[in-house]
């Protein structure tokens, strides 16, 4: 190789991992199905949100409902504490999971591959796409909530879980960094729903894997029994953003949900390369 | 082709691996990377250690850390204890606990019971003292009112009743006696190197095998408590701090002011009610019987008449077994710690002992 191919070729290699994974995300929010689900999404916060504003306010509801009719950016935290159990796991193992085997059920896989991109590139692309996917979802979940609290509840100073109370701006923060916690555990999954992408050419058998696999985990926590076993498993660091609402925020705690998660990115990003770049093609 | 597929699928092998491994070793690197063992001492050297070094001190050092509780007791699914939420007593002879702890110097504390999206806050500044709900959206002022003939000091609560501190000493009280005595110099707690103080009973008719107490080597504060029971190598009961800073708290911890908007409650402990609680007046009369780690509690004990209470009594002894001998007839409960008999004639007697031992027991009046 001359010096000249060497300086051409990572430029030329980066733009082509663009290219694919700018057509992979018009492709994922161009998609019906998917606008669909985050449509549905974004409506949740707005149901919870009108339903607290006609009935919470009446009567001495307690907690979080009064908390959320008390300040507008509590909908957001209750809204993401709603749907991050299940529903959106279930939105981003859709698109994580129809990744590869999606295209090898259609039959596309073998074209995507002729391209000069190689299989570990196609795999970080389908990877990266279904975490932007995942990303984008909690910015419109959260969006969605923080607007329609603004229009429907008092804005202004916010209580903590520990009683402290902190202005919107840093509310605002904390919010924004519950996203960010919310999307890494998100990311956490796709990369679980990819590996599984790569073992079968049914695009609908890795997504409804991927579902048991997180009820299967759902009901593993709630056996007091396997209490040991739940630090480890993804649904219980899923709902850890809210440690984000206490005072002293509990920063060892959140780094270690970090760590987890990306332990699960690791191994499971690998088994999917693993499977991926040794598998026959034959579709 | 058979090599590549090899290497290939040793890169997720070695992830796991990895992963595996710090998980494990953890524990193990931070034991690697912290001060060296501690110098060996005696049980009764470290006692006056630990002794002098409270007088020094004159008290707790500022510190703050988390403190977790487990009980595996083995006890059947207590009726209820689901029902009463993560924080009632019944609750927590069941499963892990956590509490947040921050100590400072002289009478301030708080204490934050951390639940899923909630959290239970006790802070006590001085005289001063809030209880926060946010569950319930609630604050609470509590008063300690002593009156005016009340002659002993305040009963000022310290962290010590949710730390190791008072379970230890009391454990340490009676020890020699009827156990044997050991301590070690190698173990950690919360990152920091321990004394560990070991009582196992010499009483073969008592469930416990050895209970377990971690001493800070530093500062001679109890960080760990640990049951075992027979049969177990895994404690049956377990408190402890799970993590640990003698660096003072930010002032922070101790004030608190009711956010707006939430309800705020008065409520005053008047020193009756405290002496009271300290001397466990309706408590009905306890009576022991045995010697050492075979006592037994003896309660006279009443079916409730609520009954709805009656039905929860009734689907918990559903699992009792039950026995009889020339003192009469009950049903018996044994869990891996505590055996439980209630009998007929309308006592309970409780103790951390073996079935047989119990029901011999129940004979002597």
């Amino acid at each position: 190789m001359s010096t000249a191919e060497a300086l051409v070729l990572p430029a030329t290699r980066t733009s082509v991992t663009w290219r694919l994974l700018r057509s992979e995300l018009a492709l994922t929010f161009r998609r019906p199905r998917n606008l669909v689900m985050m449509a549905i999404l974004a409506a949740v916060p707005i149901i919870i949100g009108v339903v607290i504003r006609l009935v919470g306010s009446e009567g001495d509801a307690g907690g979080m409902i009064a908390q959320t009719a008390g300040n507008s950016l509590m909908l957001t935290v209750v809204s993401l504490f709603v749907l991050v159990p299940l529903l959106m796991p279930v939105a981003v193992a859709v698109v994580a999971g129809d990744a590869i085997a999606g295209e090898a059920g259609t039959g596309t896989l073998r074209y995507l591959l002729t391209a000069p991109a190689g299989r570990g590139r196609l795999l970080a692309v389908k990877y990266l796409n279904a975490v932007l996917f995942g990303l984008a979802l909690t910015l419109t979940v959260a969006t969605a909530a923080l607007l329609t609290g603004l229009v429907l509840f008092p804005a202004g100073d916010v209580t903590l879980l520990s009683g402290t109370t902190i202005s919107l701006g840093e509310g605002l923060l904390r919010v924004l960094a519950m996203v960010g916690y919310v999307a890494a555990g998100m990311a956490a999954l796709a990369a679980v729903a990819v590996a599984l992408s790569t073992f079968t050419e049914v695009a609908i058998g890795a997504i409804a894997a991927t579902v048991v696999l997180i009820i299967v985990t759902q009901v593993l926590r709630a056996i007091p029994q396997l209490d040991w076993l739940a630090p480890y498993l993804l649904p219980t660091r899923w709902t850890g953003f809210d440690g984000l609402l206490r005072d002293p925020v509990p920063m060892s705690e959140i780094w270690q949900s970090l760590l987890a998660f990306g332990a699960y990115i690791v191994l499971f990003c690998s088994l999917a390369w693993a499977r991926f770049t040794g598998k026959d093609i034959t579709s | 082709m058979r090599t590549g597929k090899l290497v290939r699928w040793g890169v997720p092998v070695a992830a796991a691996a990895v992963i595996g491994a710090a998980v494990a070793a953890g524990p193990v690197i931070a034991a690697v990377g912290s001060d060296p063992v501690l110098p060996e001492r005696t049980a009764s050297q470290l006692l006056a250690d630990a002794a002098a070094a409270a007088e020094r001190q004159s008290g707790i050092q500022p510190m703050s850390g988390t403190v977790t509780k487990t009980a595996s007791l083995g006890l059947p699914a207590l009726p209820g204890a689901d029902a009463a939420g993560g924080d009632s007593p019944l609750a927590l002879l069941t499963g892990a606990h956590e509490v947040k702890v921050w100590y400072g110097s002289g009478e301030r504390f708080r204490l934050a019971l951390p639940g899923e999206m909630s959290e239970k806050n006790l802070i006590v500044n001085g005289g001063q003292a809030w209880l926060w709900d946010s569950a319930s959206n609630t604050a609470t002022r509590l008063k300690i009112d002593l009156g005016p003939q009340a002659k002993h000091t305040p009963p000022t609560p310290q962290p010590t009743d949710m730390t190791p501190q008072q379970v230890a000493e009391k454990v340490l009280a009676d020890a020699e006696q009827h156990s044997t005595v050991s301590v070690t110099n190698t173990d950690q707690v919360a990152g920091r190197a321990v004394y560990q103080v070991s009582l196992a009973p010499k009483d073969p008719s008592t469930l416990v095998k050895e209970i377990k107490v971690a001493l800070d080597g530093e500062t001679y504060v109890p960080l760990r408590v640990q049951i075992y029971a027979k049969d177990s190598a895994e404690p049956a009961f377990e408190v402890g701090f799970t993590q640990l800073s003698f660096a003072p708290p930010a002032e922070e911890n101790f004030t608190f002011t009711p956010p707006a908007g939430v309800t705020v409650k008065d409520q005053t402990i008047t020193g009756a009610e405290l002496a009271k609680t300290d001397r466990m007046d309706d408590m009905p009369a306890l009576k022991t019987v045995g010697q050492g780690w075979s006592t037994v509690a003896v309660v006279p004990f009443e079916l409730p008449s609520d009954a709805q209470a009656k039905q929860a009594v009734d689907s918990f002894l559903k699992g009792a077994t039950p026995v009889s001998g020339t003192w009469g007839s009950g049903r018996l409960i044994k869990t891996k710690l505590l055996t439980a008999l209630l009998t007929d004639d309308g006592r309970v007697l409780v103790g951390a002992v073996t079935p047989d031992k119990l029901t011999e027991l129940a004979g002597s009046r």
